[in-house]
């Protein structure tokens, strides 16, 4: 009975946790951390090791090949490394909070990965105001950045850490914006029913302005290229992981490709019609080949962008992004709501 | 503008940006640059002193590992210098195959210049890796022809170590025709993208009344609007033979320093072919390592040659047995200097956009 | 062309008023009788470079600073410091940069020893 149901339905959350019995619900809660974790450990690992290859391309390079077929193990050798190595934690820092968060970021990006669906089954339970709770966690981050780069006590650490904030005040709000307006025609925040609305057209074709924006804003949140100020290498050495050693800068790197992954994500639930697709594959194929896509037009960005200055950063969220944003969302309320 | 104390960053010597190991102590009001301290002499070996203890021509390889980028511009001073002290002529043919070889050599310094610019303005070592990837075509030529890829050693007294091979021209002139195709994808790949033309345009300016008071020479000197090029004002080897115009710009900011090289990389392109059909018949091959003196004690000589960063001047005072005394006048030094000057009032990320354009090998600042 | 240490500043400033505005060297020769400063200037616009030669005694090492007329001097005026002992007047003890050389022989005069231990000041005196 049991092994019968666990075959039929070992993607279908919804099927555990909406049993009666307690011994289904439990079940349905460990393979859901299972699968959640399996996702994001193996995808962002594949896209650390994708980000490695296609760069290496773009330079005429091989990138990984010795560790594993293609280097695929290249990263897992990289991990054992930096594992193995000294943790220091330097002596002008703040030792709970360079403690803390590093951890505590992961802990909000485990916190955004159990709130968004995957497919219709799988997910942990349909907030109705999911898309807000998504954006007000991702919304505190920065905030984390800048005490782990002023926790550290580095110069470059801090400079880093206030970057994060004045990106954080530029984008936040052009981002929000572009987001109210997909709410607006999704019929709420609840992202299944976003997801679902798509069913006619990819909100992509609807409001591109709005996709664009949304894109933007998510490169310069997730501190991807050409918006990498809190971790410009040339200039801060690696900003606020300056004196972050071995364990913790391992978490760093991981943290840098599973949030990636999880900006693609969110952005193929909110643009690109998430696990939509033709029936022949599961959906959660299409939500994760979606957001494959997505991040290797994110890597070709870091491949060919130069960085952008400070000001200038500022400057083009307020004079391009922010009335971009408005004038999506005026405009899809005048086209598709009125 | 929110303003803060004044913050002093200790920029170096190991940042990824320095380009080696120079160290500059930055003070910041907030993200404006209120002063630029730089210090050198990390990579302090005493050069002029060893060519000291050393015979005439065991000193080149002591001049070649003063810039790593472009050994053999400084060594092709050296040499010049000694024979200048020593009344001896390079043959015609010698003449021909040090331009040839001596622009090759400003061509893989400029492409290092350039990729490391990208590589400074923030973009994930891709320019750096095409530069590099050019680079590595010429230094298959340079090997060709002296046997070396990295430091040569090549020059003799009179000429060169050896003949140039028998295919050399052929492949000089192919690559010339890829390299010159090549920096047209360069630019257009780069001066398209807004963020790097923002961040170049009217940034790091320096005047030609402060580039001439501070100093500075070469494609630094160039891009503030001085026409002044060794190799047009007082000509050595070919360059008086070969139709030739030093590359000037007139704004003097960072844009202008980065365009007067890519323009010298066309005009070295062009060089090499045009020398190259222009070369005479006879022999290039110097004399043997074998020791001369000079014939006059104290003879003084004084040599000044265009390498890729600027002026190297050479002043020799010649002894029979050894040089009494070297003295190597560095154009990574004076443009060093010059950047507590450019960099003052600019913001903290142009501070290493400013240092990429002024192009500094810091082996060659300390000797 | 020989100048005169007392009137060097002059001299330049009167060269640099001719033409001769750009600074490309200054360097010194030890030929131990005596010391040659070297003052290497150009005239960028004719390319003519002009030297001038200060001879200073042993004994009585310094110049006169010229970096009112060529800011360029500052550096070359701290390595002729440090490399030959040569103290530079109307500059306050200019920052040693090359080698930080608090030795007693400075490295490029002909007096300076290969083969014994670096001797500072500090423990020459003891």
């Amino acid at each position: 009975m049991l092994a019968q149901d666990l075959i039929n339905n070992i993607v279908n959350i919804q099927f555990w946790l909406s049993s009666p019995s307690l011994l289904y619900n439990i079940i349905g809660i460990v393979l859901y951390i299972i699968i959640v974790f399996i996702l994001f450990s193996v995808f962002g690992y594949l896209i650390g090791w994708l980000e490695r290859k296609l760069i290496a391309r773009a330079q005429y390079r091989h990138g990984p090949t010795y560790v594993g077929m293609w280097g695929l193990l290249q990263n897992m050798a990289d991990l054992i490394k930096l594992l193995s190595k000294q943790d220091i934690v330097p002596e002008k820092a703040d030792r709970v909070l360079f403690a803390i968060s590093l951890p505590a970021l992961l802990a909000l990006s485990i916190f955004i990965i159990l709130i968004i669906p995957y497919s219709p089954n799988l997910q942990a339970t349909n907030l109705g105001l999911g898309m807000l709770i998504v954006f007000v966690i991702i919304a505190f981050t920065p905030l984390l950045l800048f005490t782990a780069g002023f926790s550290s006590g580095n110069k470059f650490a801090a400079i880093s850490a206030q970057r994060s904030v004045l990106v954080l005040l530029g984008y936040e709000l052009p981002m929000l914006i572009s987001v109210a307006a997909v709410a607006l025609i999704g019929g709420g925040y609840s992202l299944q029913a976003i997801v679902s609305a798509q069913s006619g057209y990819y909100y992509l074709l609807l409001m591109p302005i709005g996709f664009v924006v949304f894109f933007i804003a998510l490169l310069a949140e997730f501190e991807r290229p050409p918006f990498d100020l809190r971790e410009a290498d040339s200039e801060l050495i690696a900003g606020w992981l300056t004196d972050v050693s071995a364990p913790y800068y391992a978490l760093a790197l991981y943290l840098d490709y599973a949030r990636m992954f999880l900006g693609s994500i969110i952005v193929s639930i909110l643009f690109l019609g998430g696990w939509l697709g033709p029936s022949y594959l599961p959906p959660l194929v299409w939500l994760v080949a979606k957001a494959i896509a997505v991040s290797v037009l994110v890597i070709l960005i870091r491949a060919t962008a130069f960085r952008m200055r400070v000001d200038r950063v500022l400057r083009f969220g307020w004079l391009w992004l922010v009335p971009l944003s408005l004038i999506n969302l005026v405009m899809t309320y005048i086209i598709f709501v009125k | 503008m929110i303003r803060m104390a004044i913050t002093r960053i200790n920029v170096g010597p190991i940042h990824p940006s320095t380009h080696g190991v120079a160290r500059l102590v930055v003070d910041v009001d907030g993200d404006t640059i209120v002063n630029v301290e730089p210090h050198v002499g990390f990579l302090h070996r005493g050069v002029e002193k060893l060519t000291e203890t050393r015979m005439y021509m065991q000193a080149p390889p002591y001049m070649e590992k003063l810039d790593y980028f472009a050994p053999m511009a400084y060594n092709d001073a050296y040499v010049a210098a000694v024979e200048a002290a020593m009344d001896i002529q390079p043959s015609e043919k010698a003449k021909y195959v040090r331009t040839i070889l001596l622009e090759l050599q400003r061509l893989a310094s400029h492409l290092v210049s350039i990729g490391t610019l990208c590589n400074d303005l923030g973009q994930m070592f891709t320019g750096f890796m095409w530069a590099f990837k050019d680079r590595d075509i010429i230094l298959d030529l340079l090997q060709e022809a002296t046997g070396s890829r990295m430091f040569y050693v090549n020059m003799r007294l009179g000429g060169l170590h050896s003949e140039l091979p028998a295919d050399f021209e052929e492949h000089a002139i192919t690559t010339m025709n890829y390299i010159e195709k090549r920096i047209g994808e360069y630019e257009s790949y780069i001066e398209k993208n807004t963020v790097f033309m923002e961040r170049m345009k009217g940034v790091g300016v320096l005047s030609s009344e402060d580039a001439k008071a501070l100093g500075v020479t070469g494609p630094v000197l160039r891009a503030s609007g001085i026409n002044y090029d060794v190799r047009k004002n007082s000509p050595y080897y070919a360059y008086s033979k070969l139709y030739f115009n030093p590359k000037v710009m007139l704004q003097g900011d960072n844009f202008s320093r980065y365009k007067v090289r890519m323009m010298e990389m066309r005009e070295s392109a062009r060089l090499v072919k045009a020398a190259i059909k222009a070369m005479p018949d006879g022999a290039a091959t110097g004399m043997p390592v074998k020791l001369r003196s000079p014939n006059a004690v104290n003879k003084v000589s004084v040599v000044s040659r265009e390498v890729p960063r600027g002026e190297c001047m050479m002043y020799l005072v010649a002894d029979p047995q050894k040089p009494y005394r070297l003295s190597i006048r560095s154009p990574s030094m004076v443009n060093l200097a010059a950047i507590s000057h450019i960099a003052k009032g600019a913001r903290f990320a142009d501070l290493f956009s400013i240092f990429g354009t002024l192009d500094v090998v810091l082996g060659c600042v300390d000797r | 062309m020989k100048a005169e240490r007392d009137s060097l500043p002059a001299t330049v400033g009167k060269m640099a008023t001719e033409g001769y505005d750009y600074l490309v060297k200054i360097t010194a020769v030890d030929y131990v009788d005596h010391i040659d400063v070297l003052y290497v200037v150009r005239d960028i616009a004719a390319s003519k470079d002009q030297i001038l030669e200060v001879a200073l005694a042993p004994q009585d090492l310094w110049v006169p600073t010229i970096m009112s007329i060529h800011p360029s001097a500052d550096w070359y005026e701290r390595e002729l410091s440090e490399m030959f002992g040569i103290r530079i007047d109307g500059r306050s003890a200019p920052r040693l940069f090359l080698e930080k050389w608090d030795g007693v022989d400075p490295p490029l005069r002909k007096s300076f020893k290969w083969d014994v231990p670096y001797r500072t000041k500090e423990t020459e005196s003891k």
